[in-house]
């Protein structure tokens, strides 16, 4: 049977056709009307604060300019080829890049293990569960004072602890060795608690019966959780893969308050040399062109992880 | 092709939507919102950013509080807005927001690059016989001076001293001075290494991890070489590399000195012998130490010299003719002896004005507490930096992570100081046409 055979059912009050369909096009005019005028001021405000500044950053890029000259020179791509030339650039890229991976792999890991802690039921796990989020919601720039002081080689709390055990501890900020690894601990301080909320989320969220069944079968907790849960998890971990790497290449604060960029450049990531070039040097055309390839970066990354998810990750 | 033309035309559209947000040099500007205290309201208001907070924050405030008070046609505001460096990206920005305080504290690096792109208005003409090249102390006024017009007026100026723990020098056996070389002070090591301190044996000197190479400026001439002549590079060459190397041995030899967040802290806190740093944390840190603070020249080598520092006054090109004669009214009341005086006298900066060494109440601190004499007589040690650290922006920067490096990772200065210098050439080019136009 096709549509055409059913039946016709006829309104009561049913008008010629014409007169219908034109109702209904200025009906949907309206429609499109009303919802344009709701939209629009979300609409605008986005295009006030996020493309407008992302247009003009691309062509700030395009220029040489110290910010208090009455009006930027235009340069062509020379910013870009002078960056993407630049030794200086690589190595910060290669900081980022370590800075990046280290902290998103170990955010993932430790705040999948903590998860499984607290999915146990242990007593007072809801106190540890509120205490491991806490970071998460400080501050960054207290975060970065506390563990200052924590690793304060003079003071700190890191010496105390140390010490103890006839070892001297390391001066953490002021060594090249031992910055980048210090500010890597405090960003996982601060992240860890917040990957295991979402972990746990999705732990809870996870169909009871699959994991029955394979207990029924004589599967083994490391086989449940391999073989079941970490693939139920994917798109959660997908999700916080996108948000961490994105999180950690804007990361800014902590650096800020903790080194600074050194000792020399060795915690210079991608946003602390936007910094440094926009507000320390005011050169706001080299500043501009490391935005976008910084945002050009974490796009081909999102998209590159959003392709193969695609095809990895099921979402029930 | 149409997506080139395409990206052409939006490029070419956003640039001049763009072009019509910047800065016009002779505009009136709008100022820094405020609140105004109703016996002031019918007053000229003039905005002033300043960078001081603390206890000279709070004397900066007494001042303008006094000024207030002394006459009835013109408000003060004082804004506090962080840092050196933090007034500076702020005044940048009010500028492209076409909102800008009226005078603002500038620091030895920063006012010349708002000179060099016509954001300062020139004081000549707001001179009179009580505020002017007369009264100033004229080695600090004249950094200012640049084709015979002033741009700015110093206020809180200093140069580096060098504080010493006198207890603990006592302890160590060693002589109540600061060491006269700098190989003096590095034979010092071993005895001050005998003191205990903090569970640690003592250290000697620490260096600043952030803004050292404003002492280093001095350390670099003392050891006689500099960081450039004009704008032409000179830190890769002896004497720079020398003092690096003089610092790096105290460090990574001896174990005698090392890198600190912040020395004055450490030093405050007993935890290192001597710190060569600004007079104008003199005060602070006599208040805040529980030893007796002592305090000297900073160390000579092969020659003497020291270089000032510290914050200027400017005034914004963009404010309003009214507001800007009501801000030449303040600073002609900074500039009174009295004042000029009292603020050395809370804060340990240089006494800017010639005539405020005769006021009593400083005159009486000085014969109290040496200390507070020690910058004013090292003044005839003290000269203006070399050009490429005060007019190449960011130089400051690229110097300082390179001392990081020897500082924290024992690198060899010869080797750090060539990587340096080509970047400071590479900033002293930006900068070079304006410079040579505007400067010499």
């Amino acid at each position: 049977m096709t549509a055409l055979d059913l039946p016709v059912r006829t309104h009561p009050d049913e008008r010629p056709q014409v007169a219908a369909s034109n109702q209904k096009r200025s009906r949907r005019r309206r429609e499109y009307g009303l919802f344009a005028l709701l939209v629009a001021p979300n609409l605008l405000v986005i295009a006030v604060f996020a493309y407008w500044p992302i247009i003009y950053n691309a062509f700030l890029s395009l220029t040489d300019w110290n910010m208090i000259a009455a009006r930027p020179t235009f340069v062509g791509l020379s910013n870009y080829t002078r960056t993407l030339t630049d030794p200086a650039f690589h190595k910060t890229l290669g900081i980022t890049i370590a800075f990046t991976g280290l902290i998103v792999a170990g955010s993932l890991v430790i705040g999948l293990a903590l998860a499984l802690l607290f999915n146990l039921p242990l007593k007072g796990r809801s106190v540890v569960r509120t205490i491991s989020f806490a970071p998460h919601i400080l501050s960054g720039a207290a975060v970065a004072t506390i563990w200052l002081f924590i690793f304060d080689p003079g003071y700190g709390l890191m010496r105390a602890l140390i010490e103890p055990f006839g070892a001297e501890p390391p001066d953490w900020m002021n060594n090249s060795d031992w910055a980048l690894p210090g500010l890597v601990i405090v960003y996982l301080w601060k992240n860890v608690g917040f990957t295991a909320l979402i972990y746990l989320a999705g732990l809870q969220g996870l169909p009871k019966e699959l994991d029955e069944a394979a207990a029924i079968d004589g599967a083994g907790s490391w086989t449940r959780f391999r073989a079941i849960k970490l693939p139920l998890l994917a798109p959660i971990t997908f999700f916080l893969l996108i948000t961490t790497v994105i999180g950690t290449f804007q990361a800014f604060d902590v650096i800020a308050v903790m080194t600074g960029g050194g000792p020399g450049d060795a915690t210079t990531t991608l946003s602390w040399s936007i910094y440094n070039e926009g507000f320390q040097a005011f050169n706001a055309g080299r500043a501009a062109t490391l935005s976008i390839i910084m945002f050009v970066i974490l796009l081909i990354v999102t998209t590159v992880q959003a392709r193969v998810m695609e095809r990895r990750v099921h979402y029930r | 092709m149409t997506m080139r033309r395409r990206a052409f035309l939006g490029l070419a559209a956003a640039s001049s939507l763009a072009g019509c947000g910047y800065r016009s040099v002779d505009a009136d500007y709008a100022q820094p919102a405020g609140a105004v205290p109703k016996e002031f309201a019918n007053r000229v208001r003039v905005v002033f950013w300043s960078s001081y907070g603390g206890a000279n924050g709070k004397a900066v405030g007494k001042l303008v509080e006094k000024f207030n008070k002394s006459q009835q046609d013109v408000y003060v505001e004082v804004q506090f807005q962080g840092s050196y460096d933090d007034v500076a990206q702020k005044v940048a920005a009010g500028l492209i927001a076409r909102q800008a305080p009226d005078i603002a504290v500038l620091s030895d690096v920063t006012w010349e690059r708002f000179y060099l792109n016509d954001a300062l208005e020139p004081l000549n003409g707001y001179f009179t016989d009580d505020f002017g090249p007369k009264i100033y102390e004229p080695k600090l006024f004249g950094e200012y001076v640049v084709k015979g017009q002033s741009w700015c007026v110093p206020f809180a100026r200093s140069t580096p001293i060098l504080y010493y723990n006198r207890d603990l020098f006592a302890k160590a056996g060693l002589p109540d001075r600061a060491p006269r070389t700098w190989s003096e002070l590095r034979s010092w090591g071993p005895e001050l290494a005998r003191v205990q301190t903090g569970g640690r044996s003592l250290r000697s000197l620490a260096f600043a991890k952030v803004d050292g190479d404003w002492q280093f400026q001095g350390n670099v001439w003392q050891f006689g070489g500099a960081y450039s002549n004009g704008l032409d590079v000179a830190i890769d060459q002896d004497g720079a590399v020398a003092a690096g190397e003089w610092q790096r041995k105290l460090i990574h030899e001896d174990g005698h000195g090392y890198m600190a967040s912040s020395p004055m802290t450490d030093f405050a806190g007993g935890l290192v012998a001597m710190a060569q740093d600004s007079t104008g944390g003199l005060k602070s840190a006599m208040s805040k130490a529980k030893f007796k603070v002592g305090a000297g020249f900073v160390p000579s080598e092969v020659a003497a010299g020291i270089a000032t520092g510290g914050g200027g006054i400017g005034m914004l090109r963009n404010a309003t003719t009214e507001r800007k004669q009501a801000a030449a009214v303040f600073l002609a009341f900074l500039a009174r002896p009295e004042n000029s005086a009292w603020w050395t006298t809370q804060s340990g900066y240089l006494p800017v004005v010639l005539k405020a060494r005769e006021d009593p109440e400083l005159k009486k601190l000085i014969a109290d507490e040496p200390n507070f004499g020690v910058a004013i007589a090292q003044l005839a040690n003290a000269r203006q930096q070399d050009a490429i650290r005060l007019y190449g922006r960011n130089s400051n920067v690229a110097i300082y992570t390179g001392l990081q490096q020897i500082y924290a990772d024992n690198a060899a200065p010869k080797k750090v100081f060539s990587s340096v210098a080509r970047r400071l050439e590479a900033i002293g080019d930006e900068v070079r046409r304006q410079y040579e136009e505007k400067v010499l």
